[in-house]
């Protein structure tokens, strides 16, 4: 990327409503517009979600891998690696107006001033982008650890998930670190999308929205005994329901196997010692 | 008995182990494995009394040798007793592990015929899922006062965390509640972990094959309430154990009635939530406990927290000029944390910071801004004086400061309105229910400052 000269030509830069196809190559290609065909955004959208108004001029962007690959490379040199992260994680947040307003404003400040840009913290756009990113950032890591795996019939671990954000992607990075020796499917029911991986590379598909499994016989049995853990691991004594929400709201337990799930076995244990450790029990 | 009952006794029997972490140590997979560990943990749920749930918490066995008072264990109490073996551990927590409903494993056990024994056992368990389920994830395990130290040194290799719990927080208090254990074979236990953790970490560097011992350290968790320990020696102690042990972390657990010997009344939980707040302070916020205790035999205050506590009796370091001060004494003021104080130093190198600034970069000042000024200005005016901080700080309020005022009350003496502007708000005639209110009992003067938003 060239460095910007926005005295001259910034005067001369036709505002439009610039609207591109919602992917990130898409929203990288506007910048190439800004500094190229001489276009500044006064809103930016995607065409889906666009309102068309009278007074404002049109401008479509089209996509091209080539030029977003371009505008990369100049982020992560003319700003910083930390910077196009944070764009990034920024870009998969859930929708809302201001969006791709505040990333585009935030790049023209990071190519002005560099890697700093992460500093100036009390300007508008890089509050709003740090704000995305961090929202991406903890639902990704809130549901790597309550996102819940079943074992289906044809032994793949199948994970539901509902994420506000889009974070799919982050997610299926993890797992394929974590859950390196077992094939898995994390289904985003809200995205109609799935993560799929058969042991060796991961692959994100569109599937529909509602999908049926098989569960194996000895499933129902592991989250009995889950159950059984969860309940017994809280000290009676101290319960606070108030403080359990705060930490897990109530939005995430939909899926989870300790909240929506009654143990199908429940026992009632001897409280005397009738059952008592006898020398044969004893591991040797 | 089956597997769910088993599960559900040694469940119950291990809970009242506070330590649930799984951080400290970062691990990437590897192929044919299965697990990773990630340094900053991960909660995989939270249960009804809002703890987290990052490890399967198991004893091993409940069948204890030991008689210690404060445990619910111990061999003179009547509770059902049962013991898993390796195997049962290691399957349940692959099959947990798979599901990811957990980030792996914390095992501890109860004393079983010997330390030794108990320690065997342990061993061959953990060995079971590193060497036959090739599992790469987080593992916590308890070393049995009184061991050989080379099964210590066995376990270490195939743990990330070590503890060994003190629980009682004096050689007096230890010889009186539990008699069998002795202070050398607790703290033996944790020296040689803390030697070969050392020697680990250059073995590694020097070895392509050595295998670390320990890599996420030590913890360990001292019992408050059950003895009449001041928070002073607590505090005094953990600091001695951060110092001379290298431990990662101590726990502290508010004692739970279990037995009739002890304190029947539970200890209250606000004093666990302040040790463990001074207990951040020895850690991350360059405090020592000298300084947070002025004299020996001091408790923490219930009513504001330590670093508040300090703030008002070293008033002389405040206020603190946002722009100038540094990154250590920036983390001493109330309600600056490290997150905020790292924000404050990025952005003031962009430009002169004021308030509306820092409340936009997320610094919350409800605390702070009666400590901190901004380009040589403060944000309210308030009279710099203790007592008046000292109720702005309360949380809550607590103590009584507001209550509503009853008809029937007597009128309290003339308030001077004059001496703040703003808005004010009277307090009725500070009443002997008020302990931290009572050193201004005298003076007819008790005027609250305005009230902030409650952001």
């Amino acid at each position: 990327m060239p460095a910007p000269d926005n005295t001259k030509a910034s005067k001369a830069k036709r505002e439009v409503a610039i609207l591109f196809d919602g992917s990130l190559e898409g929203f990288l290609c506007i910048l190439h517009a800004y500094y190229y065909e001489n276009v500044s955004p006064l809103i930016i959208q995607t065409e889906d979600n666009y309102q068309p108004t009278l007074d404002t001029e049109e401008y479509h962007i089209l996509s091209c891998s080539t030029i977003a690959t371009r505008v990369q490379g100049g982020i992560i040199k003319k700003i910083s690696p930390q910077a196009w992260h944070t764009l990034s994680s920024a870009y998969l947040a859930a929708y809302v107006e201001d969006k791709y307003i505040a990333m585009f404003r935030y790049l023209l400040l990071g190519f002005r001033v560099g890697a700093i840009v992460d500093d100036h913290l009390y300007e508008d756009c890089v509050l709003r982008v740090h704000k995305f990113a961090r929202q991406v950032g903890r639902e990704t890591h809130l549901l790597t650890g309550f996102c819940r795996f079943e074992e289906t019939t044809n032994n793949i671990y199948y994970c539901p998930i509902e994420p506000t954000n889009y974070v799919l992607p982050r997610l299926a990075e993890h797992f394929s670190d974590r859950m390196m020796n077992q094939a898995w499917i994390i289904h985003d029911k809200k995205h109609g999308k799935a993560a799929v991986y058969n042991g060796e590379t991961y692959v994100i598909a569109d599937v529909p929205k509602d999908a049926q499994v098989q569960h194996t016989d000895s499933e129902a049995q592991i989250q009995d005994l889950w159950i059984t853990f969860f309940n017994s691991v809280a000290i009676k004594e101290r319960v606070k329901p108030k403080l359990q929400r705060q930490l897990l709201p109530l939005y995430f337990r939909k899926s989870m196997t300790e909240f929506q799930k009654k143990p199908t076995t429940r026992k009632t244990l001897k409280r005397k010692s009738l059952i008592s450790l006898e020398q044969k029990d004893l591991p040797t | 008995m089956d597997i769910q009952e088993k599960l559900q006794l040694l469940t119950e029997a291990a809970k009242y182990d506070v330590a649930c972490t799984s951080s400290g140590v970062d691990r990437k997979g590897t192929r044919g494995t299965i697990g990773s560990a990630s340094a900053c943990g991960i909660c995989h749920s939270f249960t009804a009394d809002g703890r987290c749930v990052s490890l399967l918490k198991l004893l091993l066995t409940n069948a204890c040798i030991y008689d210690c008072q404060y445990c619910a264990n111990r061999r003179s109490n009547d509770v059902p007793r049962t013991a898993f073996t390796p195997r049962e551990v290691a399957e349940l927590t692959m099959q947990f592990y798979r599901r990811n409903y957990i980030e792996g494993l914390f095992l501890s056990s109860a004393v079983v015929k010997t330390p030794d024994y108990t320690m065997e056992l342990l061993i061959e368990a953990l060995r079971y899922i590193r060497e036959e389920y090739h599992f790469g994830g987080y593992i916590h395990v308890k070393a049995i006062p009184g061991a050989d130290p080379a099964l210590i040194w066995r376990l270490g290799h195939l743990a990330d965390r070590m503890s060994t719990n003190i629980e009682l927080p004096s050689e007096t208090s230890l010889l009186s509640l539990a008699p069998e254990k002795t202070k050398p074979a607790i703290l033996t236990p944790m020296r040689f972990v803390q030697k070969q953790m050392q020697q680990s970490k250059q073995e590694l560097i020097r070895y392509k094959n050595a295998t670390p011992f320990v890599p996420a350290g030590q913890s360990t968790q001292l019992i408050v309430g059950a003895t009449p320990e001041s928070d002073s020696q607590i505090v005094h102690l953990a600091q001695g154990l951060y110092k001379g042990y290298t431990m990662k972390r101590v726990f502290y657990s508010a004692y739970i009635p279990t037995n009739a010997k002890l304190p029947m009344v539970d200890t209250p939980l606000l004093r666990e939530h302040r040790l463990y707040q001074a207990d951040w302070l020895l850690r991350f916020y360059g405090f020592t406990a000298q300084e947070l205790f002025k004299s020996k035999d001091e408790n923490l205050t219930l009513h504001i927290d330590p670093k508040c506590h300090w703030a008002l009796n070293n008033l002389d370091h405040f206020p603190v000029e946002v722009n100038r001060a540094d990154y250590l004494m920036l983390l001493r003021v109330p309600g600056i944390g490290q997150k905020s104080a790292s924000r404050i130093i990025a952005a003031r190198r962009i430009g002169n910071l004021d308030f509306p600034q820092l409340k936009k970069m997320g610094v919350v000042l409800k605390r702070a801004k009666l400590f901190i000024t901004c380009n040589g200005k403060m944000m309210e005016k308030l009279p710099w004086d203790p007592s008046v901080l000292e109720m702005r700080l309360s949380e809550n309020y607590v103590g009584g400061a507001y209550t509503q005022p009853s008809l029937f009350d007597i009128a309290p003496a003339a308030i001077p309105m004059k001496q703040f502007a703003g808005k004010q708000l009277l307090l009725e005639a500070a009443s002997d229910t008020t302990p931290f209110l009572t050193n201004i009992d005298d003076s007819p003067l008790p005027v609250l400052p305005p009230i902030e938003d409650a952001s």
